[in-house]
């Protein structure tokens, strides 16, 4: 289990306690129960990498505590 | 200049008629190159042109939202505001099916309640293969009936928010709208008529079938298909109400042909009343499915498919005295019924495949169990309790 900080810069910043094993469209679910935008809607990247839906986090080498960047379509 | 809004055109719901797509949406729009090559000055008879041209619908897919030119269109059109009577045109073109979504799709952004359903309803009939894009950049196949009814009980659609409209019901209370008449109903109360009384012949016409389903899928079968994708709703609710507690072969196995849609079309198409045949048809559906780019040994299936066919008349038999006495659902001898036909199954052409199945079925049914048991809601820690009932409202494991 890990803690991942998601930071839009305008004023949202949420904290997601997510699995290794999920994929990033299940953290997007999360993201979106807790700040209430749409899952479709959000988009976390980590500079210019727009992370895709259908890849692990672990596959992406999130680690707890890691921040990303939360944008929107 | 050229994204503004034609200064003739009238305000939608208190905006900016082009405010009806979200502000994000709208700028990928405007940095569309198809929007700015194709969809500069256009006017209204251009603009069908262009709609002849389109081959997909969608709104936005890929990492960066990249608009298809379906959605391109429609803020085209919000731009222009093209009369009604065009727009109504849109609609009742028969020849091009995606000019028809397109007007369908402007009117219901921008139609009173009232042509909304008025306009969007004949479309219901309608049952053409559409190419959708999907979120992802992949193509899906969908229905024309699909969309229109998307559009019409779902409040988001190609990514572009529905303006509320008023509940059918409160129409009708009203007197403005008549209840709503479905082209299928005469042919659902025909079929259920025949269902009821083809089920006390007990005929085994099944020689046809079987040709036919070897031969793989004819093109009369596809046409049917394609002409009544809707009819599986009623259906279903037909088999809830009348035949629910007839055809209990296990709830998986009901589960199972209700995922498959596919499957489902199939059956309703070739066993318009032929009650007996359905069962079998289904079992025939699921290892034809399974088998269909293999080769199949005729002889045996058509032996399997006998002994199938006695088995279930047995258990029917048995069913029906159950239910004269008892009624009720009775989970011991339709699941002994069904073990014994899935060892029947097992031996079939492909039996690896059919194992596989099974065995898949099973973990889901227990891991399923596993998880309403200990789903985590129930942890110590009363954040991670939280965290958990969240994750299984979405769907979601529970946290590690």
């Amino acid at each position: 289990m890990l803690e991942v900080v998601l930071n839009d810069r305008l004023g949202k910043k949420v904290r997601v306690k997510c699995n290794e094993d999920d994929t990033i469209g299940d953290l997007k679910k999360l993201v979106a129960a807790q700040t209430g935008t749409k899952a479709e809607k959000i988009r976390i990247q980590k500079w210019y990498t727009i992370y895709k839906d259908h890849i692990t986090l672990a596959d992406y080498e999130i680690h707890d505590g890691m921040g990303l960047e939360l944008y929107y379509n | 200049m050229a994204n503004r809004t034609d200064p003739a055109a009238k305000s939608i719901r208190g905006t900016n008629p082009q405010n009806l797509v979200e502000k994000i949406v709208r700028s990928k729009i405007y940095q569309n190159t198809y929007w700015k090559e194709q969809c500069f000055g256009l006017t209204a008879e251009t603009l069908v042109d262009k709609a002849m041209e389109l081959d997909h619908i969608g709104g936005t897919h890929g990492g960066t939202r990249r608009p298809t030119p379906f959605i391109c269109l429609i803020l085209k059109m919000l731009q222009i505001q093209p009369e009604k009577d065009i727009v109504v045109e849109f609609i009742k073109n028969d020849d091009y099916k995606y000019v028809r979504v397109l007007g369908a799709f402007y009117l219901r952004l921008t139609g009173t309640d009232i042509d909304v359903y008025r306009y969007l309803e004949p479309l219901y009939n309608d049952y053409r293969k559409l190419r959708m894009q999907s979120a992802d950049g992949k193509f899906v196949l969908t229905h024309v009936d699909e969309v229109i009814d998307e559009l019409l009980t779902k409040d988001y659609a190609c990514d572009i928010a529905m303006p509320r409209v008023k509940k059918r019901w409160t129409l009708e209370s009203h007197g403005i709208l008549e209840p709503r008449k479905s082209v299928l109903e005469d042919d659902f109360e025909e079929e259920e008529e025949k269902e009821e009384n083809e089920q006390m012949d007990g005929v085994e016409n099944g020689g046809n079938d079987e040709k036919d389903y070897h031969h793989g899928r004819s093109p009369t079968r596809e046409r049917d298909r394609d002409r009544r994708p809707d009819s599986h709703r009623y259906r279903f609710a037909s088999y809830l109400l009348q035949i629910g507690i007839r055809f209990i072969f296990g709830s998986r196995w009901w589960l199972n042909c209700f995922l498959q849609d596919r499957d489902y079309d199939r059956d309703y198409d070739r066993d318009r009343g032929r009650g007996r045949d359905r069962d079998r048809d289904r079992d025939r559906d699921r290892d034809r499915d399974r088998d269909r780019y293999r080769l199949r040994d005729e002889k045996d299936y058509g032996r399997e498919r006998d002994r199938d066919r006695d088995r279930e008349r047995e258990g029917r038999d048995r069913e029906r005295r159950g239910r004269d006495r008892g009624g009720g659902r009775r989970r011991s001898p339709s699941r002994s019924r069904s073990r014994s036909r899935d060892r029947k199954r097992r031996r079939s052409p492909s039996p690896r495949k059919n194992e596989a199945e099974e065995t898949k079925k099973k973990e889901k049914k227990t891991s399923e169990k596993k998880e309403k048991k200990d789903d985590g809601t129930d942890h110590p820690d009363p954040e991670i309790a939280e965290a958990n009932r969240i994750r299984a409202s979405l769907g979601l494991k529970p946290l590690k």
